[in-house]
């Protein structure tokens, strides 16, 4: 990866898949005599990943390895790094596992939801879940969720891992390369589809549909590897055939084994590893961030003597820390590095039921922040809990509730039903602030006497006085308050009050005061604080806290014009009277 | 005389800017008391009285310093051409009417190309619904500086943000990045890259969605748009704003608009809050509602 993990030296999860050899299959082998070894996902928690395909995709854990599955012979291997997206463009399609009854297996699938398992179906166009190719078999596409796209296939011939299907511009020029170079049986399936065979393991290769495929390296499927005896006579033979290597054959660092791993390039930018028999894959251990100067910040000025907090930030860091200390936790101070990336999985695989892990990963920057390892953002009540509602706040939170089921049967009669955040008119304070699922920058721009904060999702910027001055009536209410800021020291305070109540934090009121405090705590860190003073809805005033990062160099605000492309909304209001009308029709 | 008629004019104006001091008559007041009010003025808000003087005001590098709440008066908002006036909703009575106005385009008329000039005319007759400003949607640029509302600008040493308050738009004017030759992506409010030549801020915007309008009047462009900005302080409170526009598929010819800026003044001068989204609503979803409230639009 030529991408820096900054001073993390985290290792993310990618799926390398290996095509492991299998003895004696080997025909016509031309160079290497290669085997698949292994696949190589790109996943932030490998464990997570592990657990997905043995439980999913019936492969088997493999002893003293938390990082790799054996999918029938194939290694699928998970390596935490920078991810940039699915397989989707790339010059590998997709990866195929057979069974003997796929009707029975996409519904076992499609039983468990993607919600919280991450499990997507890739329906044909009129909605079904599998179709016959006549003279081959039945065939059907789901996603795992770090963006592998999968075929699951009926072929009794061979069950698990079926095949590699590559994306090429000519199918046949880079079987022959991949003949050349790395052996393999030419072969036909079902005397339909040309491919190779290593082992009973097929690749396959199809016609690349637009313009040339995008690189594996850094995406879902990062490489695919072939096992060798011996890498040195190998690595002269694929040499000869024509191999450019980016990697000579090497040892790798933190390798489990001494067994020598190489890295080359095939056609349509696949990237290929070529390891020896006993390659155990590289430990990847994760390192806490630390702030190596403990001296305390002198934060940069402006040129007009203000506190400098300027510049692109992001919630990535903070994402998945809950409000709320959770009970389980007991008096825990810190996560491990390891819970807290397993954390923020969880809450990425929660949310791939609405969003692609594409669509996350590569706009909360996931390849550059180590998640923050905060048990919860309340500091204050100390238990790290909300404090006791009021008898009034009770009341209030029990009429939400009530008036929550009531949408539900209500079902959308208007769009006055939906929330402010689906009606893409605000998140709401200090909702606004909170790391959003994606577009989750936050930019400060200062002008003497003036501090503009814009947050990126739905796009709301906040113009904050540093000077006093008079307040708003208190009759001129806002969605987002009054906000009245200074400085205290280098720290931006802001106090904010007329809120029309429209919106609510955990239950807030109109009368909510919000004291917000903005303290640049590094170069590249800005801590942000934030205290909730509503007697009417609870006995005391909370506080939580958490950090934004910095990211000028490659993190650019875009436009969420949300209101603009709500297109949720009208799909949502359809829907509803669809059901409306479904609803009339059973009446009848 | 006249030297007492400037302090009059100065008072005046002291006294919108500065609360703590209040002269309803000036007329009665003694010298002395003029010597005091003005001196505790000084001593109370340099700036205020600085404020007076009609010189450009002058950011921490020396360049203008565009910091404040602005406005544009006028009817460029209705229609950037020359414009009689014209019905509204019949709803609205005289509220809806569209008031005259001298156009803002310099040379008189936009030089469509004859299909665009047609589009102009057809969403004029469809505005009540197609507006994207009925919609609530971000109004773009030039037409988010001439809308019958206050922006903020916020000049920092690196970005200038604007802050419309309408549809929560904002933009920020990158000052600080070399200009790409692409802008990474189409949006609403565009992209835009300034710089300074000599008192004037220049502001290259581009990357547009194609679909804003520049008033309602049904005038446009097309995603092709670049939008030369030139923001010129005409003193303290006034910018004269000139915006070209470019766009061979619309236009025969780049063309310029031409408007002053004034700054909103009142002591308690804000950019309000102002989320539409709600009051479009019913414009856009009224036919999916359980009880519909208007007929599905032409699809």
């Amino acid at each position: 990866m030529t991408r820096t993990l900054l001073r993390v030296a985290l290792v993310l999860p990618a799926i390398t898949a290996f095509f492991v050899a299998m003895p004696g299959a080997l025909a016509n082998a031309v160079a290497a005599e290669a085997e698949y070894h292994h696949v190589h996902i790109t996943s932030f928690a490998p464990a997570v990943s592990v657990r997905w395909y043995t439980e999913h995709l019936d492969c088997q854990p493999i002893a003293d390895r938390d990082d790799a599955a054996d999918c029938q012979g194939v290694e699928v291997t998970f390596v935490p790094q920078a991810t940039q997206g699915s397989t989707q463009g790339t010059g590998v399609n997709h990866i195929g596992f057979s069974y003997l009854d796929l009707t029975a297996k996409m519904e076992e699938l499609e039983s468990i939801g993607s919600r919280g398992s991450g499990v997507r179906l890739q329906r044909f166009e009129g909605g079904e879940m599998i179709r016959e190719a006549p003279g081959l078999f039945k065939y059907g596409f789901i996603f795992d969720p770090w963006g592998t796209r999968i075929e699951l296939v009926e072929d009794p011939d061979r069950v698990g891992f079926h095949h590699i299907h590559l994306s090429s511009t000519n199918p046949d020029e880079t079987l022959e390369w991949y003949q050349s170079v790395l052996g393999g049986e030419r072969d036909s399936l079902r005397d339909r589809i040309d491919g190779l065979r290593y082992g009973d393991v097929w690749l396959l290769a199809m016609e690349h549909e637009e313009g040339i495929p995008a690189t594996t390296e850094g995406r879902a499927i990062d490489h695919i590897g072939f096992v060798v005896d011996d890498l040195g006579n190998a690595a002269s033979e694929m040499r000869s055939a024509g191999a450019e290597f980016q990697q000579e054959p090497t040892v790798p660092e933190n390798a489990r084994t001494s067994a020598r791993r190489a890295f080359i390039y095939g056609p349509d930018n696949v990237r290929l590893a070529v390891v020896e028999s006993g390659f155990a894959g590289v430990d990847s251990t994760f390192v806490e961030e630390t702030i190596a100067d403990s001296t305390p910040y002198d934060p940069a000025q402006t040129p007009w003597g203000e506190p400098d907090l300027q510049g692109v930030w992001t919630g990535n860091a903070a994402h998945g820390i809950p409000l709320e200390r959770p009970s389980d936790l007991g008096d825990v101070e810190n996560l491990t590095a390891e819970e807290a990336a397993a954390r923020r999985e969880g809450g990425t695989l929660g949310s791939i039921w609405g969003y692609e892990r594409e669509w996350r990963d590569t706009t909360l920057g996931y390849d550059k922040n180590a998640p923050s390892t905060q048990v919860a953002m309340i500091i204050d009540p100390p238990t790290g809990r909300l404090p006791e509602r009021t008898p009034e706040g009770q009341r209030m939170a029990e009429e939400a509730s009530r008036a929550a089921s009531l949408y539900t049967e209500n079902r959308s009669a208007g769009p006055e039903d939906l929330t402010p955040y689906v009606r893409c008119i605000t998140r709401g304070l200090p909702g606004l602030m909170m790391p959003s699922i994606y577009n989750n920058g936050l930019q400060i721009v200062q002008g003497p006497g003036f501090v503009a904060i814009q947050k990126e999702m739905i796009h709301e910027t906040r113009v904050i006085p540093t000077e006093e001055r008079a307040p708003l009536d208190e009759k001129l209410t806002t969605y987002l308050g009054d906000p009245h800021g200074h400085w205290e020291g280098d720290t931006l305070v802001v106090e904010t009050n007329n809120f029309n109540g429209r919106t609510n934090y955990r239950g807030s009121s109109a009368d909510m005061k919000l004291t917000e405090r903005f303290t640049r705590t590094a170069d590249n860190r800005l801590e942000y604080q934030f205290t909730v003073d509503d007697p009417k809805v609870w006995t005391q005033p909370w506080t939580g806290i958490f950090t934004f990062n910095l990211d000028n160099e490659q993190y650019d605000v875009v436009e969420y014009a949300c209101h603009e492309g709500n297109y949720g909304m009208t799909n949502i209001l359809s829907g509803a009277r669809a059901l409306d009308r479904e609803r009339a029709e059973g009446s009848r | 005389m006249a030297q007492l008629s400037r302090d009059r004019r100065l008072l005046a104006m002291i006294e919108r800017h500065c609360s703590g001091v209040s002269v309803n008559n000036f007329g009665v007041l003694s010298m002395k008391q003029l010597f005091v009010s003005v001196v505790t003025t000084f001593l109370f808000s340099a700036v205020t009285l600085s404020a007076q003087s009609d010189e450009v005001p002058r950011a921490w590098d020396n360049n203008p310093d565009l910091n404040g709440i602005w406005q544009a008066i006028g009817t460029a908002h209705w229609n950037l051409e020359d414009h009689p006036a014209g019905p509204g909703h019949p709803d609205l009575g005289a509220i809806g009417a569209i008031p005259p106005g001298q156009g803002v385009v310099e040379g008189g008329d936009i030089p469509y190309r004859a299909d665009a000039r047609q589009q102009q005319q057809d969403n004029f007759e469809n505005r009540m619904t197609n507006d994207p400003e009925a919609k609530c949607f971000m109004p773009g640029v030039p037409r988010a500086t001439y809308m019958p509302h206050p922006f903020q600008i916020i000049q920092g040493n690196q970005k200038i943000q604007v802050v419309y308050g309408f549809a929560e738009a904002s933009r920020t004017i990158h000052m600080d990045k070399a200009n790409p030759e692409a802008p990474p992506i189409d949006s609403w409010m565009g992209r835009s890259h300034g710089r300074w030549d000599g008192d004037t801020l220049v502001v290259d915007a581009q990357g547009f969605t194609g679909e804003a309008w520049f008033d309602r009047a049904g005038n446009h462009a097309s995603a092709a748009l670049r939008v030369e900005e030139r923001y010129t302080p005409m003193g303290r409170n006034a910018i004269m704003y000139e915006a070209t526009l470019t766009d061979d598929t619309v236009f025969t010819r780049p063309w310029t608009i031409r408007l002053p800026l004034y700054r909103r003044l009142e002591d308690n001068a804000r950019v309000l809050e102002f989320k539409c989204v709600e009051y479009s609503e019913d414009l856009l979803y009224g036919h999916l509602r359980r009880v519909p409230t208007r007929e599905a639009p032409d699809q």
